[in-house]
């Protein structure tokens, strides 16, 4: 288990983007200073730790922006996203400024440090804004492909950093912004799946072979724009589906994909985080295990929307 | 210079009467500030709202705009006919400024906190580019009460930003629920260098500017002291006026009042 493998390839894509673009400034809210310490030496007088004060930090970020800076702003995800929501909305994109935003600590990834820190919408209030783009990279090389290829664009881009990456590895060429990867075939069922759950949900994919069952596993690391057609192409052939996220359920990619569908319907199923507080502590496999988020869950319910 | 304010104040409130919409005494209160800025400090190119060497000013209580309005329609940035359209469905100008939609317009204000944050990062990247433009915010008392005022207060210090004058306007609307004990000391123990105005009088505003302007290595504030409702008697203070619009004989006494100055 590949665990802080992607936070650490933040500070490697965003030193190669900033030694090509002088126009990037880093800014971390007390957090991954560390991490950024070879880019500190490399990069100078374009990285600040500027201190405790998320809201303002996001405001500063879009004057800096406005005038001529892309900021790349950087701390955990509850307090970056969920206490400067308001910062967000009217500072970046009211105002229709570009930049990126960049979490870790989103869900429960901080697990044994308790619900203050834990974020469960920030996806779902990123994708409601206007003028955003939302990813969820859960292996080094999507977010190395995707922060690279879209960095510069005119959109406030929130990439969405898993403490623990799923471990797949995918050729670069299937890594493009707004593009699912399909990574099985199938004509029975339609998994879809988002961030490090990629890896159960291949098990899930195994073990309902075993029954005679083939399903289509579509991942998606992009959930704005998502890609309605190949979603759509796939429950059309398939009839049925489930999506598999580590997300509150309202805003939830299984919330999208429904929408999608308008009126038609077909079986499905949400696995999501619960409608609550989760109030575990322990491992981050310790709550997944806790709120069932494993294979055995998935399994179990997955079974009877063939029964 | 004192008609030509009365003028103003009359087209402020022409503004609001006709539409039905906008602050009166906030825009009173401010004027006299937003017209130094605009005719004797701020650098503006009157050809091109994003000349790269422009000052940037941002009017953080944007519920002031319609003052906003009628000095830049005054210094010739802002059509009559737009002026005219306030608050019609499809007009540039709004109950608070829409930076999308108005040139020479910096940032869209209207939700309070805001502007003093998003300045310092406009004045940090100018810094960065070692650029001379100065960064000019106008926020409330009242506003001060927010936490991101003083976040950002606390960054501008750190970061030395001696390109960023703050103007506040103080006309005591906070101290009607939930007072500051000495504005002045405040702004001080936050490390900033500060003036204190009559927020009324032209000529010491534009002097405590230019003292502003001129002093280094500190971000400055100007508390400028100023009347809510100013240059009407009955307006003045805080009560029912700060979002009424006149009915007619309001109108007629405001208008009498104003031109007896």
């Amino acid at each position: 288990m590949n665990k802080d493998a992607i936070r650490k390839q933040f500070p490697k894509t965003i030193e190669e983007i900033a030694i090509k673009d002088k126009r990037i400034f880093v800014m971390v809210g007390d957090i991954s200073h560390g991490i950024f310490s070879n880019f500190r030496k490399k990069i100078k007088n374009r990285y600040s730790n500027l201190g405790i004060l998320e809201p303002t930090m996001i405001s500063m970020s879009a004057g800096m922006s406005k005038t001529g800076f892309i900021p790349v702003v950087h701390t955990i995800a509850p307090f970056l996203i969920e206490r400067s929501y308001e910062q967000i909305k009217l500072d970046f994109c009211y105002h229709k400024l570009p930049g990126v935003i960049v979490s870790v600590g989103g869900a429960f990834d901080y697990s044994a440090l308790g619900c203050t820190h834990h974020c469960y919408n920030d996806l779902s209030i990123m994708k409601s804004f206007q003028n955003t783009q939302v990813f969820h990279p859960a292996s080094t090389l999507e977010f190395d492909i995707l922060l690279k290829k879209t960095y510069k664009n005119k959109y406030l881009k929130y990439f969405k950093i898993p403490k623990v990456s799923h471990d797949i590895n995918f050729k670069s060429n299937d890594i493009e912004p707004g593009k699912s990867i399909k990574i099985y075939n199938g004509k029975d069922l339609s998994i879809f799946c988002t961030g490090t759950q990629l890896k159960n949900a291949i098990n899930l994919r195994s073990k309902l072979q075993k029954d005679g069952i083939k399903a289509e596993l579509i991942y998606i690391h992009t959930i704005k724009p998502l890609d309605d057609k190949s979603i759509i192409r796939s429950i059309r052939k398939t009839k049925k589906f489930v999506t598999i996220e580590e997300h509150s359920k309202i805003g939830s990619l299984g919330d999208d994909i429904r929408r999608l569908l308008k009126d038609k319907y077909y079986k499905s199923l949400s696995f999501t985080l619960p409608d609550n507080f989760i109030h575990f502590y322990g491992s981050y496999e310790d709550i997944c295990n806790k709120i069932g988020l494993n294979l055995d869950n998935y399994y179990t319910k997955t079974i009877k929307l063939f029964e | 210079m004192k008609k030509i304010n009365s003028e103003l104040r009359k087209i402020i409130v022409d503004v609001v009467t006709k539409s039905g919409w906008g602050h009166i005494p906030s825009s009173f209160s401010i004027l006299e500030i937003l017209k130094v800025l605009y005719f004797k400090f701020l650098k503006i190119n009157p050809k091109n709202p994003e000349d790269i060497n422009r000052d940037y000013f941002i009017l953080s209580k944007g519920h002031g705009c319609v003052a906003l309005y009628t000095v830049l329609n005054r210094k010739g940035l802002l059509s009559n006919k737009d002026l005219s359209n306030f608050s019609k469905v499809d007009a540039i100008l709004g109950e608070h400024p829409d930076a999308t939609k108005i040139k020479f317009v910096e940032a869209s204000c209207g939700s309070l906190g805001h502007g003093l944050s998003f300045a310092i990062g406009i004045a940090y990247s100018l810094k960065l580019q070692k650029k001379r433009n100065r960064v000019v915010v106008l926020v409330g008392d009242g506003e001060c009460q927010e936490g991101t005022v003083w976040e950002a207060a606390h960054i501008a210090r750190n970061k030395k930003l001696d390109n960023l004058i703050l103007i506040v306007d103080y006309n005591k609307s906070g101290e009607q629920l939930l007072p500051i004990d000495n504005l002045n000391k405040k702004w001080k123990s936050f490390g900033w260098k500060t003036f204190v105005s009559d927020g009324h009088n032209e000529s010491e505003l534009l002097h405590n500017l230019k003292k502003a302007d001129k002093y280094k290595n500190l971000p400055k504030v100007i508390i400028a002291k100023t009347i809510k409702g100013k240059g009407v008697s009955f307006i003045e203070g805080h009560g029912p006026w700060h979002h009424k619009i006149p009915n007619k004989e309001e109108y007629n006494k405001i208008i009498q009042e104003l031109s007896d100055e």
